[in-house]
Formats: C-alpha cells, sequence, structure tokens
C-alpha cells in the first residue's frame, strides 16, 4: 500500500508478536512533518512497540514502515542505527541518562555519537538546554537533578540532532502534573519551532491534548480518532 | 538492643537473600557459586598438607632398593628385587621385578600375589595405558601377562605408571641400588630429611601468594547484587525500620550467601576431590582418599567465612546512607587518604626488615614474621590500588564517546573498578615476587649434569655379561639412531682385595675411543695409559702401568660383595693419551683403555657395558624406540635420556605447586571477573538498550566496557610490578642472594594478567550485545 500523500513517517498492517503474545496485530499510522500525534492506549496494548517499530528500533514481524520514502525494513541494523542517530531523537519515561556523564555531556552524547567535536556539541547542548531551561545544570549529573529537570535534558538531548521525528515515550509518567506540563510545553514548542514531527506514547489524556491528532492503540490494533470526532 | 531482635533483624537478612522470585535466587546462587568456589579452594589448600603425608608415607612403605651395602644372605623369607624403572615419552614407569626366594617372602604394598616369571601386576593407569593404542609402543617393552592390579595402598597417584614383574635369576645380579635382597618392604630406618630455610620459606610465600588472592575474591562476591541490595533496604526504611536495623538485616543477607557459600563451596570440593582421582597436573596425581581437609583447619574456614563477608557487608555500608526514600551515598564520597594506606606495606616492609641478610646458614626464617610482612604487603595492593585509580582517573582527559564514558563511569565509582582487579594485582604481585625469588636461587637447585647432549642423547647401561657389540649392532639398526659409542667398564686394582691404588679400565673400538682420548695413533690389540684426567692421580696411573705389573680387573672391597677377581699383566708398548673432556657425561676418563683385541676373554663377565647414542630427534618417538631397544637386549638394561641440568625434587614440586595454584586462582579470579562485570552490564540493561535506540554503536559501548577495564587493570598491574618487584628484592636480600631482576617473568606475569582481564572482556561481550537488543526497552 502507498504512504499516505505527504506523510513523512508511516505503517502499515504491522504485526509483532513476543513470544505467544501479540503486541501488534495490524497496527497502521502516518505522521506528517510538525505534526504531534499522541498514541494512546492502556497498559500492554502495544502502543510502545508500536513507537519502537516506527523508530526502527525493532523490526516488525510483518507489515511495512516507511519513512521518508525509504523503506525501514530494507534497511541493515546499521543504517537504521545510523537513521536514529542522524534523524531521530528520543524521550524514554525515566529519561535514561547516562548517570556518569554531567548533564551537558549527556545533552551533547548524540552530536558526539555523529563525529561533532566535543567543544562544538557541547555549545549546540548548551543551547538547547538554556532554551527547556535548565542550563544551570550544565555541571551536574543525572542522580544530583530533580526528576522534572531530568525529564528537560533528556528533551534537551532528544533536540539537539535537529530530529525530523521525535519519539516520546511516556515523557511525562514519572513526573507530577505540572512539571509534567511543564515539559510537554517546552517539548511540543520546539518541536514546532523545528518543525519535527512527535510521536507521543501517553495513557494520560492531559498529556495527549498537547497533541494535533490522536492514535489509540487496542488489542496490537491502531484506530486514527481524528476520523471518528 | 536485645539478643532476639538482632537474631529477628538476621533472619530477616536470610529470608532476603532467598526471596524475591527468579531475580533474588539468581543474586543468591551467584553470590554463593562466588564464595563458594573460594571456599572449595580454601579446603583443598587445607586438605594438602594431608595428601602430601599420604603420598610421603605410602612412598615410605613402598621402598625397597635402600642400597644397602651388607648383602642379606637368602632365606625363607628374602626376595630380590631389581628396579626396572622406565620412562615412556615424558611420564615416568615405576617397574620392579620380584623373585620371591621362600615361602614367607613379603608382599609390596597393594598386591595380593607375586606374579609368576612372565607375568605382571599393574597400576589402573598402566593397564589403561597398555590397553589403549598410543601404549603399545610401551607394550612391547613389558611383554608380560597382566594378572592383577596394584591396589590404592601401593600406590601414590591415580595416574601412576607402576608394575611388578615376576623374574628369575635375579640373585646372581644382586648391587646395591638396583638388585637387591630383601626381607620387608619399608625403610627400617627412615631418614629425616632435613628442612632447608630457604625452600620452608618459599613455601609460606607460596601459600600467603596463592592464598590472599582467595580471600580477597570472596570479599569481592559477597558484595555481588550490592546496588539492588541497597534500593532493598531502603524500602525497608519506608515500613519503617531504623539505619541500624537495616544494617543487620544487610549482615544476614550477607551471611546467608556465605552459609549457602560454604555449602557450595563443599559441594564443589567434594566434586573436585573425585575429579582429582582423574587428574594429573604435572606429573602429580592423588586418590580423593587423600584429599581430607584438616579438620581445625576446615573448621576455621567454616567460622571464617560467613563472619568476614559480614564484615565487608558492613564495611561497605560505612559511606551508604539508607534513607525511606532511597540510597545515597554520604554526599560527595570523602576523597582518598593516602596515609594510611601507605602504612600497610610499610608494616609489611618492617616485618621483614629483620631478616634481611638471614641467609640460609642462620638457621629458619620466623614463620609469622615472613607471612605476616607478605600478608601487609600484599593487603597494601588492595589498599592502595583505590587510590591511584581514584587519582589518576579524576585526571584523565577528554577522548572519544567510549573514553568519555568509560573514563566518567570510573571518576563515578573508582572504587567498584579498583575492587575488580584487586584480586589480579594481588596475585600478579605476588607471583612477580616469587618468581624474582625462584630465579634468584634456581642456581643453588640446578646442578650441571656434565652431559653434553650435543655428543650423545641417550645412555644404555648393559649388566655384565651381555655381548657389547650385539648390543651396539641392535642399537644401530634401530630408527631414529645416528651413532653409538659402546664401552666395556669396570674397576682395576693392585690387589684383588681392597687394593690401595686404582683406576678405570675402558674397551672400546678406536673409533669409540677416540671420542673419549686423544691417541697418537690406534690399531686393534693397543692399550693405552690416560695422564691428566681430572680424577685420577697421575703418579698412581704411572706406577700401575709399569710393563709386567699385575694388576686385577674388578677387585672388591671390605663390606661389599666378594668378586671374582680376574689377574692381568701390563703388557709392553702401553701407548699414552690425553683425556678428552666430551661424550662421557663431562668427565675426563683417565686410567686404561683398551682396544678389543687386546682385551683378554677372562674379563668379558667383571665388565659393565656402556652404550653412548647421538640420536636423530626429530624421529617420533625415538628415545621411546631406544628403550625398546635397549629393553629386548636385557630386561635389566636401563637406557637414560641426557639432560643438561638436573633439579632438586623438592625445589621442582615447589615451583610446580606454584604454578598449579597460580592457575587455578587466576581462573578464579577470572570467574569473580566475569561474575562482577555481567552484574554491572545487567544493572545498567534499559540504559544501554536506550543509548542504542538513539543510535550509539555497539562498537563505541563495547569499547567503552574494555576501556573501563583496561584502565584499571593496567594501574593495577603497575602497582603490583611494584609491590612484586619489592618483595622479590626484599626475600632476596633475606636469602642472602644477589639481587636481580626477571624482566621476562615480570612480562609474563603481568601479561598474564592483562591476558586474564582480556579473556574476561571478551568472555562479556556476547552478553553485553544481547543486552544491547532494543528488546530491552520493554517493560510490560
Amino acid at each position: 500500500m502507498t504512504p499516505p500523500a505527504g506523510s513523512l513517517l508511516s505503517a502499515d498492517q504491522l504485526r509483532k508478536a513476543y513470544g505467544p503474545t501479540l503486541a501488534l496485530d495490524g497496527a497502521e499510522f502516518s505522521i506528517h512533518p510538525g505534526e504531534v500525534v499522541a498514541v494512546m492506549g492502556p497498559s500492554g496494548s502495544g502502543k510502545s512497540t508500536l513507537l519502537h517499530c516506527l523508530a526502527g528500533i525493532v523490526p516488525p514481524d510483518s507489515g511495512t514502515i516507511t519513512y521518508n520514502g525509504r523503506e525501514l525494513s530494507a534497511m541493515s541494523d546499521a543504517q537504521r542505527s545510523a537513521l536514529r542517530r542522524s534523524d531521530f531523537g528520543f524521550v524514554f519515561q525515566f529519561g535514561q541518562l547516562v548517570p556518569e556523564l554531567t548533564c551537558v555531556e549527556n545533552v551533547a552524547l548524540p552530536l558526539r555519537l555523529n563525529g561533532t567535536s566535543r567543544k562544538e556539541a557541547e555549545r549546540a547542548a548548551l543551547s538547547w538546554m538554556e532554551r527547556l531551561e535548565v542550563d544551570d545544570l550544565r555541571k551536574k549529573r543525572p542522580g544530583e537533578v530533580s526528576g522534572g529537570q531530568g525529564q528537560r535534558v533528556a528533551v534537551a538531548r532528544s533536540l539537539v540532532t535537529n530530529p525530523r521525528v521525535l519519539f516520546a515515550d511516556e515523557p511525562t509518567g514519572a513526573l507530577d502534573s505540572l512539571n509534567g506540563e511543564r515539559v510537554m510545553e517546552l517539548l511540543t514548542d520546539a518541536a514546532r519551532s523545528t518543525n519535527a514531527a512527535v510521536v507521543l506514547v501517553t495513557h494520560e489524556a492531559r498529556v495527549a491534548a498537547y497533541s494535533d491528532r490522536e492514535i489509540v492503540v487496542r488489542d496490537g490494533k491502531s484506530r486514527d480518532m481524528e476520523r471518528v470526532v | 538492643m536485645n539478643v532476639r531482635q538482632w537474631a529477628a533483624d538476621l533472619m530477616l537478612g536470610v529470608r532476603f537473600a532467598f526471596t524475591g522470585g527468579r531475580e533474588g535466587w539468581t543474586r543468591a546462587v551467584l553470590t554463593a557459586v562466588g564464595v563458594g568456589l573460594g571456599v572449595a579452594l580454601l579446603l583443598l589448600t587445607t586438605a594438602l598438607p594431608n595428601a602430601l603425608t599420604v603420598r610421603h608415607d605410602r612412598e615410605a612403605a613402598r621402598s625397597d632398593i635402600t642400597f644397602a651395602i651388607q648383602p642379606m644372605p637368602k632365606a625363607n623369607d628374602t626376595l630380590v628385587i631389581a628396579d626396572v624403572d622406565e620412562d615412556f615419552r615424558d611420564k615416568q614407569v615405576r617397574g620392579r621385578a620380584m623373585e620371591p626366594e621362600g615361602p614367607r617372602a613379603p608382599l609390596p604394598p597393594g598386591v595380593d600375589e607375586f606374579p609368576a616369571v612372565g607375568e605382571m601386576v599393574v597400576s589402573p593407569a598402566l593397564k589403561e595405558l597398555l590397553d589403549s593404542d598410543s601404549g603399545a609402543l610401551l607394550g612391547e617393552r613389558l611383554p608380560y601377562r597382566i594378572v592383577g592390579t596394584i591396589s590404592e595402598e601401593g600406590l601414590i597417584g591415580s595416574a601412576e605408571l607402576a608394575y611388578y614383574r615376576g623374574a628369575e635369576g635375579l640373585a646372581e645380579h644382586i648391587t646395591p641400588g638396583n638388585v637387591e635382597r630383601i626381607d620387608r618392604f619399608g625403610d627400617p630406618e627412615p631418614v629425616e630429611e632435613q628442612s632447608d630455610p630457604v625452600l620452608i620459606l618459599l613455601i609460606l610465600v607460596v601459600f600467603v601468594v596463592l592464598l590472599m588472592p582467595v580471600a580477597v575474591f570472596i570479599a569481592a562476591a559477597v558484595r555481588f547484587g550490592g546496588e539492588r541490595r541497597d534500593r532493598r533496604l531502603a524500602a525497608l526504611r519506608l515500613v519503617g525500620s531504623d539505619s541500624r536495623m537495616t544494617r543487620r538485616i544487610a549482615a544476614g543477607e550477607a551471611m546467608a550467601g556465605a552459609i549457602l557459600g560454604l555449602l557450595f563451596g563443599a559441594g564443589f570440593f567434594m566434586v573436585g576431590r573425585q575429579l582429582a582421582g582423574s587428574a594429573e597436573v604435572y606429573r602429580i596425581s592423588v586418590f580423593p582418599s587423600y584429599l581430607n581437609p584438616s579438620p581445625a583447619l576446615a573448621l576455621l574456614v567454616a567460622v571464617a567465612v560467613p563472619a568476614a563477608a559480614v564484615l565487608v557487608t558492613l564495611f561497605a555500608l560505612r559511606g551508604v546512607v539508607i534513607e525511606p526514600l532511597g540510597v545515597v551515598r554520604a554526599g560527595r564520597p570523602a576523597r582518598r587518604r593516602l596515609w594510611w594506606r601507605l602504612l600497610l606495606p610499610l608494616a609489611g616492609l618492617a616485618m621483614l626488615y629483620p631478616m634481611i641478610g638471614n641467609g640460609r646458614d642462620n638457621g629458619d626464617f620466623n614463620q609469622y614474621l615472613v607471612t605476616g610482612g607478605v600478608v601487609l604487603l600484599l593487603v597494601g595492593v588492595t589498599a592502595l590500588l583505590p587510590w591511584i585509580v581514584e587519582s589518576v582517573v579524576a585526571r584523565l582527559g577528554s577522548g572519544g564517546v567510549a573514553w568519555q564514558l568509560a573514563v566518567r563511569r570510573l571518576q563515578l565509582s573508582s572504587g567498584t573498578a579498583a575492587r575488580m582487579v584487586n584480586g589480579i594485582a594481588v596475585a600478579v604481585a605476588g607471583a612477580i615476587a616469587l618468581q624474582m625469588l625462584f630465579a634468584g636461587v634456581d642456581d643453588d637447585y640446578t646442578k650441571s649434569t656434565g652431559q653434553d647432549v650435543s655428543w650423545a642423547q641417550m645412555e644404555a647401561i648393559l649388566p655384565s655379561g651381555v655381548p657389547l657389540d650385539r648390543a651396539a649392532e641392535k642399537f644401530r639398526d634401530t630408527k631414529g639412531v645416528k651413532a653409538v659409542f659402546a664401552y666395556s667398564e669396570s674397576w682395576l686394582g693392585d690387589r684383588p682385595q681392597d687394593p690401595d691404588n686404582g683406576t678405570t679400565l675402558t674397551v672400546g673400538d678406536c673409533a669409540a675411543l677416540r671420542e673419549i682420548a686423544r691417541l697418537p695413533s690406534c690399531a686393534e690389540g693397543d692399550v693405552f695409559v690416560v695422564h691428566g684426567a681430572e680424577w685420577d692421580g697421575e703418579e698412581d696411573v704411572t706406577k700401575l702401568a709399569a710393563p709386567g705389573r699385575k694388576l686385577y680387573v674388578d677387585p672388591s672391597y671390605e663390606g661389599g660383595p666378594e668378586r671374582p677377581a680376574v689377574p692381568w699383566t701390563m703388557p709392553e708398548g702401553v701407548k699414552a693419551a690425553k683425556p678428552r673432556t666430551g661424550l662421557l657425561a663431562g668427565i675426563d676418563r683417565g686410567g686404561f683403555l683398551m682396544t678389543r683385541e687386546a682385551m683378554p676373554d677372562a674379563f668379558a663377565p667383571a665388565l659393565d657395558g656402556h652404550a653412548y647414542l647421538r640420536l636423530d630427534e626429530s624421529v617420533p618417538d625415538v628415545h621411546d624406540l631406544v628403550r625398546n631397544t635397549t629393553a629386548a637386549i636385557d630386561p635389566l638394561a636401563d637406557a637414560m635420556t641426557w639432560a643438561s641440568t638436573e633439579r632438586t625434587d623438592r625445589f621442582d614440586a615447589i615451583r610446580t605447586g606454584l604454578f598449579v595454584g597460580a592457575a587455578c586462582v587466576l581462573a578464579l579470579i577470572g570467574a569473580s571477573l566475569l561474575v562482577s562485570q555481567l552484574e554491572q552490564l545487567r544493572e545498567r540493561k534499559k540504559l544501554l538498550s536506550a543509548l542504542v535506540a538513539f543510535g550509539t554503536r555497539r562498537r563505541t559501548l563495547s569499547l567503552s566496557v574494555l576501556w573501563q577495564t583496561a584502565i584499571p587493570i593496567v594501574l593495577g598491574l603497575l602497582l603490583a610490578s611494584v609491590v612484586g618487584l619489592t618483595l622479590g628484592t626484599v626475600l632476596l636480600k633475606m636469602t642472602g642472594t644477589p639481587v636481580g631482576v626477571d624482566w621476562t617473568g615480570v612480562l609474563a606475569m603481568t601479561g598474564i594478567g592483562a591476558g586474564v582481564v582480556l579473556v574476561v572482556t571478551l568472555c562479556s561481550l556476547p552478553p553485553l550485545l544481547r543486552l544491547m537488543r532494543p528488546e530491552g526497552l520493554r517493560t510490560e
């Protein structure tokens, strides 16, 4: 099936099983540049698996994923890794910052992996940290900052390479509502300012409210809520 | 605080050690396996003295050839026994030919009845060898029917190759040290071996050096799963336990792991004990029954290991504050101080200092000071290493991503890294010191045999009465023999009994005689007198060479067996010759040389044959082919392989013990390193998956793991080299030996240490790659 016109990333008939458990069962998805799409659903419905498949982290058992006209399943692991370094950004529920590195080193890490020099990477990192209001934490290690601050550092890290798609898996799941909202505001503002698409996995309606469109995943199948509404 | 509360807390800890589902069990089993391996090695060490005693007792109980000067008369309780030891490839085969002379002749230990002529009883290992294809060559030399097996009490090890065969006519060949008449087995007057202070020192240091890393290893093993345990303790604080209670609970957990480890250790030891029965290491084998730990030492292990586990855990929790909402390190950890760390090795040196210059001749070394000094010096390595690692990694600059990840991790927890390599560093430091000591005193225990292996590589000794020409011919026909120099030898005296003057008589053809002396000319029928040999007084030989002088071949001496000395009158025209060093094991052959034609026939029974063989050593099994020819010539003939040097058995045994022990210890430490490495990786599973998710190359992460291990190990090995060289120097000064550094040994030991780390890192790569799979991100 051809991807929807103008879509940056799309998926068709995705199936993925972990042993006897079927995580995705014919799921579909598409997202346009600059669009924020929330993937919602109860625990265990397959929404994180969908995100992992879309990002090329986990290969689906069947179905196609197309990014910018290229089919992900036709790429080698190394090519998909390179794509994740250059075009994608990630935010996870618990930040997953490297505890040994300082905050600025954590934010600079994706750029350094791409071969950018340390100085230049840290300069870019600092500018993103300023935008996310955590530049004062640059010399601190993740263990020395609060959960909300750490998550903002993680958002800065995900945006530092100017990704075309940002994948956020329960980015506010470990935060209180105040901190969660602030992180979402900063994340969506920053993404929109760079025209990055955001795939936002969440089960919280107030988080999903920051999206342009919602997709509900249940029992491995996806439904586009925009069309229903 | 009452005892009940203490007990309740400890028991709660014990329960925590085994609960928590698969994860909990895995952690408990990992700890127990680690502690168990250490305990098994400790139990083995406590069993070694007993094993050595049993071997020694069994060896003494079967001793037969006692070099008795006074021959024993034949009786109905006597046995004539001949030493017919063999060599097969690089193994020794203990062989005895026996001829009972009456119904009450003594049976050797482990043998139920005397084998008849043409029969033999063999050890189980020899039977197995003879039954196998590889034993066929040996089978040619032992063409006797196997009629029984030597039981355990007649053997000193499960892999010992030994046999007793029946024989006849042995009494004619009785010679002290070779064929003797006995009425019992076992040495009636055992001589207590004098202990050499330097050998005792070596044994002490070997024990300390091998056991220290085991102790360090056990200390590391009880800390497996530490981070997870801290989180569990925090949860306990949340539900109301105070900080002292949590420490007691932690102690209970550690104790449970250690006690389970003791059980595992006992199990490993029992399995190892059984396996030991089928293993042979450096030519030493034992029966499982030999390996019984001394009860007192075993009890000490049983008490010390859990106690050490508890102490180590409490020590590890020193800098940790367990709060209800999590575990925090006590602020920024205090910078490690150098002064008290330096005190340990300095105290060790101070304990050894009084014994410097003691040497071999000033009595034994004080065992407590030696042990204490070496222990403190080696403990100094474990104390200094964390400080060195911390100080160095704090100064390490930036580099690539892999380097940065590794350095930052080391900066954050340099103690963990130092702990990981402590065991290796201690083992290497000890091994370097011992290597130096061994190299230094090696000359004292290594003697030159005088055998020049460039002239000949084997020597066959043929009993008197064996025709030498025919024997030489058979050797020439043997595959791989390039040249044969055959001589008949005996002793000439100026009287048939107790001569005042005497010298050697050597008979051979001209070509053979030219190999041992510089002859002016040589023709069949010539006789030569050799002047200027190292062991012959020139004056005596000259006197003996006077024409017409009557001499006696094979004279007998008071106290020795009576011999039928053959008279010989010195002929006219004896030519003068000069000695030549070379073929005869470095000995200048003096006395009289005689060509075959000049030798009267009556001499033949009084002469022993010697054949020196030059071999083509590229021919497979050439030594055994020669041995087979020798056995075919005469069953009592003996073939020896030449070596340029020989070493004291005990020195070799200690050296062997060190290598065996070091191999076990390094394998153990390698296993511990691998376990803790895997544990650290498992703790970081999610983070590793996240790093891969945003595109980190697997190579980068693998390299960072390598750096993370390599940096502390390089520092550890440098420190180990310094401490090892210091300890080696002190030990050499104590033994009064000139100090010299065996750099090859130092490099080899550090290389082995580095090799263990490299192997561990390589082994941890497959699980690392597995952990980096994106599936690690799944939480549901």
